[in-house]
């Protein structure tokens, strides 16, 4: 046996050294930029402070005011009302798309790009063009529908419309982004195992049950938890399009928080609903979670 | 009972010919093995029974039934995939019996069979693991389990066992081969590795260029190979072959090149040969060394003197590689004793073991 006593040690240690140097830049940054408004969120929930006068204690005053708050219950079930409508939409219009452009298909590096295309436009952009999309009188959606004899629809101005409309556009606005990764998925599916479901008797039906979908459960999950995250934080659409309304309908749990900080300078109970608001979305991504794992297993 | 026959199948891919006027009859429980070098169109010919490969003309039936143009899932075949093919999301279970449930079979029947297929290959205690907890060898096991609780008209083998090692490949292919007699299912069995094709396979294919060579029983091809590819292809190691050409003096015959000559018995020979120019072929089983004994001279046995080369020794036998003049020959000799490096020895090349092809490859018709 050769004796090989310290050059292990030493050169893990050589080897942590150049971890740490490496990591050393985006750790500063991490720090600066999330680790400090964090912590100095989870302190501004104990305080009023309203951004002019020197923040004061505040003691529970913040935390009791939330759990009575009638708006911020509103606020809360909007974001999940989108959530049921959003979701749903995104992952099948996400996987019809990645199947279908998993095709042999004419254009295809075309079709991919464009789909991805209002991914990287800014949201306020695509708030305001979808503004004129859904304008009532001279919107060209009520336009194609007045063509083909339908009569127009407030979508942005019937309470029980504009949330579903809403959910509607950034379904259409982040589709790009989640096409990208059930295509990523359906690459990881061999062809031969295609070909055995196939010889085994399956019906294009079945081949997408018991086949494509399993298999692309990750993506799924994926797809489930980046979108709920997203959804949870929609703040731009309805700032731009719908100021909240109408009867607070589309107020999101991000807009209520931004018109508290800025608008009514309540900075620390914008920040108890920040905090809230991050509590809400870990408890529903590990139910997600729990959820999706059951059916896995079963 | 289902018999498999191929009548002038045609295959292009765009321009390019990859299987050509190929016509064949697989008998009921027979089990035909395809065999050739890589590109030779083996999977191709497979893929289009099982419906995974358009045919571009011809037509494939088994038994009556006209299925040249059936989806995959009407043709009621089962096929092994090289890679396995194993579902990675479901357990060994339900790789066995999705495609069961798939065609509504009653949860009894579903039982019984996954059952019996676990049972006969010994994977009961795997059945509820993923693909991914399994050995190659089991995964193997999985993968004909899946073909045969289909209970299939037909089974499709695509080299099922390139991704084992060399010992369990060995012994797959008895299983196989066991297994295959005791169902009787028609199978074609595709394979590059000769020695799974003349263990296995009551009849072999041998494929070159999308063409069919030799159609014959294992030991037919390995006696009589019709052309010099077959020659050597069929049998390990290789034959040897040497250029050379045929000279008659009076009514002997002689196969004449640098170094070497070889009377060849004359009633062997056919009246009228094509050409001159011939290729020798001798197996190295065949070729033996004198050991200095006398030699039973005349048209019996040619004896060479070589130089030994290269000596590899298998245990029991050993591979000797010797130089006669500027030709290579290999003998396989058995005993534990071969000659050293450098040394000069004698080397009796029986006449009638000789195989001789002419120029354009095809064999002498021997008149046995
Ligand atoms: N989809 C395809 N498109 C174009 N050419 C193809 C296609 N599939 C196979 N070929 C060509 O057809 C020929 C026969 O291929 P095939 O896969 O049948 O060979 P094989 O005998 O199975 O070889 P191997 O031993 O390497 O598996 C090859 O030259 C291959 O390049
Ligand atoms: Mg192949």
């Amino acid at each position: 046996m050769m004796q090989r006593p310290r050059p292990e040690r030493s050169s893990m240690r050589a080897e942590q050294r150049s971890a740490w140097s490496l990591t050393a830049p985006y750790a500063a940054f991490l720090l600066a930029f999330a680790a400090y408004p964090v912590f100095f969120a989870l302190a501004l929930v104990f305080m009023h402070w309203d951004l002019v006068t020197p923040p004061s204690f505040a003691g529970g005053d913040n935390v009791r005011l939330l759990v009575t708050d009638a708006r911020f219950g509103r606020a809360v079930l909007n974001t999940f009302v989108f959530l049921a409508i959003h979701l749903p939409l995104q992952i099948v219009t996400a996987l019809g798309l990645a199947l279908a452009l998993n095709r042999r298909l004419a254009f295809r590096a075309f079709w991919r790009a464009t789909f991805f295309l209002p991914v990287v436009i800014s949201g306020a952009v695509v708030a305001i063009l979808w503004n004129a999309l859904y304008a009532t009188d001279v919107g060209l959606i009520n336009n194609l529908l007045a063509k083909l004899g339908g009569s127009p629809i407030p979508w942005l101005t019937d309470p029980s419309i504009a949330m579903p409309a809403i959910a509607v556009m950034v379904t259409w606005k982040n589709v790009g982004f989640y096409v990208i990764i059930y295509l990523a998925g359906l690459q990881y599916i061999p062809q031969s195992c295609r070909e055995a479901i196939e010889l085994d008797g399956a019906t294009a039906w079945q081949r997408f049950r018991h086949l494509t979908l399993p298999m692309l459960l990750p993506q799924t999950i994926l797809v489930v938890t980046l979108s709920t995250i997203n959804g949870f934080q929609l703040f731009i659409e309805p700032y731009v399009m719908t100021g909240g309304g109408p009867l607070r309908r589309t107020y999101s749990v991000v807009l209520y928080m931004y018109t508290n900080a800025f608008s009514y300078q309540k900075m620390g109970y914008a920040a108890t609903i920040g905090v809230a608001l991050a509590l809400i979305i870990g408890a529903v991504v590990a139910a997600q979670r729990r959820v999706i794992g059951t059916a896995e297993a079963a | 009972m289902p018999s498999i026959s191929f009548e002038k199948v045609n295959k292009k891919f765009g321009d390019v010919s990859v299987v050509e006027d190929f016509s064949l009859h697989v008998e009921d429980g027979e089990l035909l093995v395809l065999v050739g070098g890589s590109g030779s169109g083996k999977s191709t010919i497979l893929r289009m029974v099982a419906g995974l490969e358009s045919v571009t003309s011809g037509t494939i039936r088994i038994d009556d039934r006209d299925i040249t143009h059936l989806a995959p899932r009407d043709r009621d075949v089962a096929m092994v995939f090289q890679d396995y093919a194993l579902y990675p999301h479901l357990t060994v279970r339900d790789n066995l019996s999705l495609g069961l449930r798939l065609r509504r079979m009653p949860t009894a029947e579903i039982n019984r069979r996954v059952a019996w297929a676990a049972d006969m290959l010994r994977i009961e205690s795997l059945l509820e693991r993923k693909p991914k907890q399994l050995s190659g060898g089991q995964r193997q096991r999985v993968a004909m389990g899946r073909a045969m609780v289909r209970e299939p008209l037909v089974f499709l083998f695509d080299e099922p066992l390139s991704n084992l090692d060399a010992s369990l490949r060995a012994r797959m292919r008895i299983e196989i081969g066991g297994l295959q007699r005791r169902l009787n299912t028609t199978t074609v069995y595709v394979t590059h590795d000769q020695v799974e094709a003349m263990t296995l396979g009551d009849r072999i294919v041998v494929l070159a260029n999308g063409r069919i060579q030799q159609i014959g029983h294992p030991i037919e091809l390995y006696r009589n190979p019709i052309n010099r590819f077959v020659a050597g292809f069929i049998g390990t190691p290789p034959m040897n072959f040497v250029e050379g050409n045929l000279h008659r003096e009076n009514d002997r015959v002689f196969f004449v090149s640098e170094g070497l000559r070889v009377q060849l018995p004359a009633e062997r020979l056919p009246g009228s040969v094509p050409s001159k120019a011939m290729t020798l072929g001798i197996r190295p089983e065949d070729v033996t060394l004198a050991d200095g004994k006398p030699t039973s001279g005349g048209a019996g046995a040619a004896r060479l003197s070589g130089r030994v080369l290269l000596v590899e020794r298998l245990g029991g036998t050993s591979h000797i590689h010797f130089d006669v003049g500027p030709h290579r020959l290999m003998a396989a000799v058995s005993g534990e004793d071969p000659p050293a490096v450098g040394d000069t020895v004698g080397i009796e090349v029986p006449s009638e073991r000789v195989h001789l092809f002419a120029a354009d490859g095809n064999a002498l018709a021997r008149a046995e």
